[in-house]
């Protein structure tokens, strides 16, 4: 496995997991994905204690990192075994992440490949039996 | 070079995909421009004209009696359903957020199925999707599989159409003219269509193989359209009645089309030139290029182009520059430079007086005899 | 190009949104383009890097068994129409850095894409070490 190009290291900032829209918790019919509230009244943009907090642009990451997994890798979807060969110049800066719907024989061709081109793969256990 | 000015000339292959040893000249329409933006345009249009009209019944969710109870009674002033004796009694309707109403904005008949695209746009898109079936890297990026053929534009000749009548033979003829790979790959393709079009003769999605293009004049031509009517992904057309959906799939330029010999031969007759108008568009003259050299490095560097510059401001060293147009360099590690700033900093050098020790008494300030004496003093 | 309004600025348009070799993933700031291209020394999708575009163009696959395979361009003048000889493929199968030198003597050295010296020789060494034997399948994936 090749490790990632030097980086500037990765500040991970404390905090948000999600910011789920306001009231999403109270309806079904109004949807987790982030709208700003905009009523006069509203608590949540008003910013009261205790209120859910809005995105803003301190909760952004360093350009230079954004998109970094741990180990300094961008993640790259990957589907089939040409999708990896795509990563040969490019094993310092993008991992591949198999897609979810990969059947497990394609898998282990996938992980075959990777490991030849020196590809990280992001979820290299999904699917494949421990004992391969 | 010769064939510059004699015009190019397309070599004629045989049944046996060899090349004849005969030439044709290139028709005018393959000079066409080449412009996606309008091939796009056109195909969006052309598209659209083989829509059927479709909408909800004119009926649906208002065959009810339901009327609004008005205020006072705590419900919404939604129409209700009126009566008893069963669930509906009561419920709302028509309204589009009701259960059993109708849709919002019920779609009609009379939308605007069709589109109108000018003639001149139309046989614009046309040449063009001809002219760039011409093109390899163009009919590759389509995805056609063409690194066995010979040449594009691909011509038969007349003698190879002569007795094929079986769909054997022309699988036969297509392999030997490098173009099965092409309907290899379309077989590959072949899926079942995701969602309901299946259920309304839509069942495959596939891709699309090569484009047979026949002269209708000639004698083998229901020939050749039927002897290649049933291989997956190729489709036959008439060089008289050329339509852009099939010449330019999606709006994607670049099919990959296989001439007849007759056919391409009447492509100068039909579209005529840029100065000539053909038999088969009336008045129409076929669209020059806007610039005659599309090569760019090739007119920058054209002595026409290059004669009339400006010498380089600043020369070499303005090039490197940023934004002062001279490269800033750091004098720190860079001695000349530090030297033309500073010209002591060599004496400084040579002494080693930056790695000298401050010297001076240990005494701390404040608590010198100079100072008691003054605090004392006073 | 022979004909007049064919060039490669003019494929370089009609391609860099629309081409069957282009693989995006992604959105917005996260976007990258990559590209299939058999000659594309970098996978990435760019007018420098297209080999289908450019006139000239260097490609390095990996070879059948062992080595690279070269593949230049032919003269477009002769050959731009002409799909089955445009490709020029030498198989190369000697030592590593004669692999190199060769690659770097047919193509840079004779003022064929010089500027693609380096990613050429890169690639041809990525493969030639994905090549390399495996050491026991117990390391890590």
């Amino acid at each position: 496995m090749v490790a990632a190009k030097k980086h500037v290291p990765i500040v991970k900032k404390r905090g948000h997991k999600k910011f789920n829209r306001h009231q999403s918790d109270l309806y079904k019919c109004v949807p987790s994905s982030w709208r700003k509230p905009k009523g006069i009244d509203n608590r949540v943009r008003r910013r009261f204690k205790g209120q859910a907090a809005m995105p803003k642009i301190g909760y952004g990451s360093n350009k230079k990192t954004r998109h970094m997994t741990p180990s300094g890798h961008k993640a790259f979807l990957v589907q089939n075994t040409s999708d990896v060969e795509l990563l040969l110049m490019h094993n310092r800066t993008f991992a591949a992440e198999i897609g979810h719907a990969v059947s497990s024989r394609k898998r282990v061709e996938i992980l075959a490949k990777a490991k030849a081109l020196g590809v990280k793969v992001t979820n290299p256990k999904g699917r494949v039996s421990t004992d391969a | 070079m010769m064939r510059d000015q004699l015009g190019p000339t397309v070599s004629i292959l045989g049944a046996d995909g060899k090349q004849t040893g005969e030439t044709t000249p290139l028709p005018a329409v393959f000079k066409a421009p080449i412009r996606p933006d309008i091939v796009q345009s056109v195909h969006t249009g052309m598209a659209k004209n083989k829509r059927q009209p479709y909408a909800v019944s004119v009926k649906a969710g208002h065959q009810t009696s339901a009327e609004s109870w008005g205020t006072g009674r705590a419900v919404a002033r939604i129409p209700r359903v009126s009566g008893g004796g069963t669930h509906r009694a009561g419920q709302a309707a028509f309204g589009n957020q009701c259960r059993s109403g109708r849709m919002f904005a019920p779609t009609k008949t009379w939308r605007k199925w069709h589109v109108k695209v000018p003639q001149g746009q139309r046989r614009f898109a046309t040449a063009s999707a001809v002219a760039a079936s011409a093109a390899v890297p163009l009919v590759m990026a389509r995805g056609h599989r063409v690194s066995e053929v010979s040449e594009l534009p691909l011509v038969i000749a007349n003698s190879a159409f002569a007795g094929l009548e079986k769909t054997r033979a022309a699988v036969a003829l297509l392999k030997s003219i490098g173009a099965y790979a092409d309907v290899v790959k379309v077989t590959k393709s072949k899926k079942t269509r995701a969602g309901k079009g299946k259920l309304r003769g839509r069942r495959h999605r596939q891709r699309r193989g090569p484009l047979v293009i026949f002269n209708p004049a000639d004698e083998t031509s229901s020939n050749v359209a039927k002897a290649f009517r049933n291989i997956p992904g190729v489709e036959t057309s008439s060089v008289s009645s050329l339509n852009l959906l099939q010449l330019a799939p999606g709006g994607h330029l670049g099919r990959f089309v296989i001439w007849t010999e007759s056919a391409f031969n009447s492509l100068n007759t039909i579209y005529g030139s840029t100065t000539e108008a053909g038999e088969g568009k009336k008045n129409y003259l076929l669209p020059s290029n806007v610039v005659s050299q599309s090569d760019l490095v090739r007119l920058i560097n054209s002595s026409e182009v290059q004669s009339v510059l400006r010498p380089t401001k600043g020369g070499a060293k303005q090039k490197k520059g940023g934004y002062a147009g001279v490269l800033k360099k750091n004098p720190l590690k860079n001695k000349q430079v530090m030297l033309r700033l500073n010209p002591y900093a060599k004496a400084f050098a040579a002494e080693k007086l930056g790695s000298q020790k401050v010297e001076g008494s240990k005494e701390r300030p404040g608590l010198t005899e100079t100072f008691k004496k003054v605090l004392n003093s006073a | 190009m022979s004909y007049p309004n064919l060039s490669a600025d003019v494929f370089w348009e009609c391609t860099r949104n629309r081409s069957s070799y282009m693989v995006k993933r992604g959105h917005g700031t996260s976007q990258t383009i990559f590209s299939k291209e058999p000659m594309n020394l970098k996978n990435i999708h760019s007018r420098k890097n297209s080999g289908l575009v450019n006139e000239k163009a260097i490609g390095v696959m990996p070879g059948t068994d062992r080595g690279v395979i070269l593949i230049t361009k032919t003269s477009n003048e002769k050959n731009g129409q002409k799909p089955i000889k445009l490709f020029q493929k030498t198989e190369l199968k000697k030592h590593n850095r004669k692999v190199y030198g060769s690659i770097v003597n047919t193509t840079a050295k004779k003022y064929y894409r010089p500027d693609l010296r380096a990613d050429a020789v890169a690639r041809a060494s990525a493969i030639l070490h994905s090549q390399r034997k495996q050491k026991g399948s117990s390391s890590s994936a």
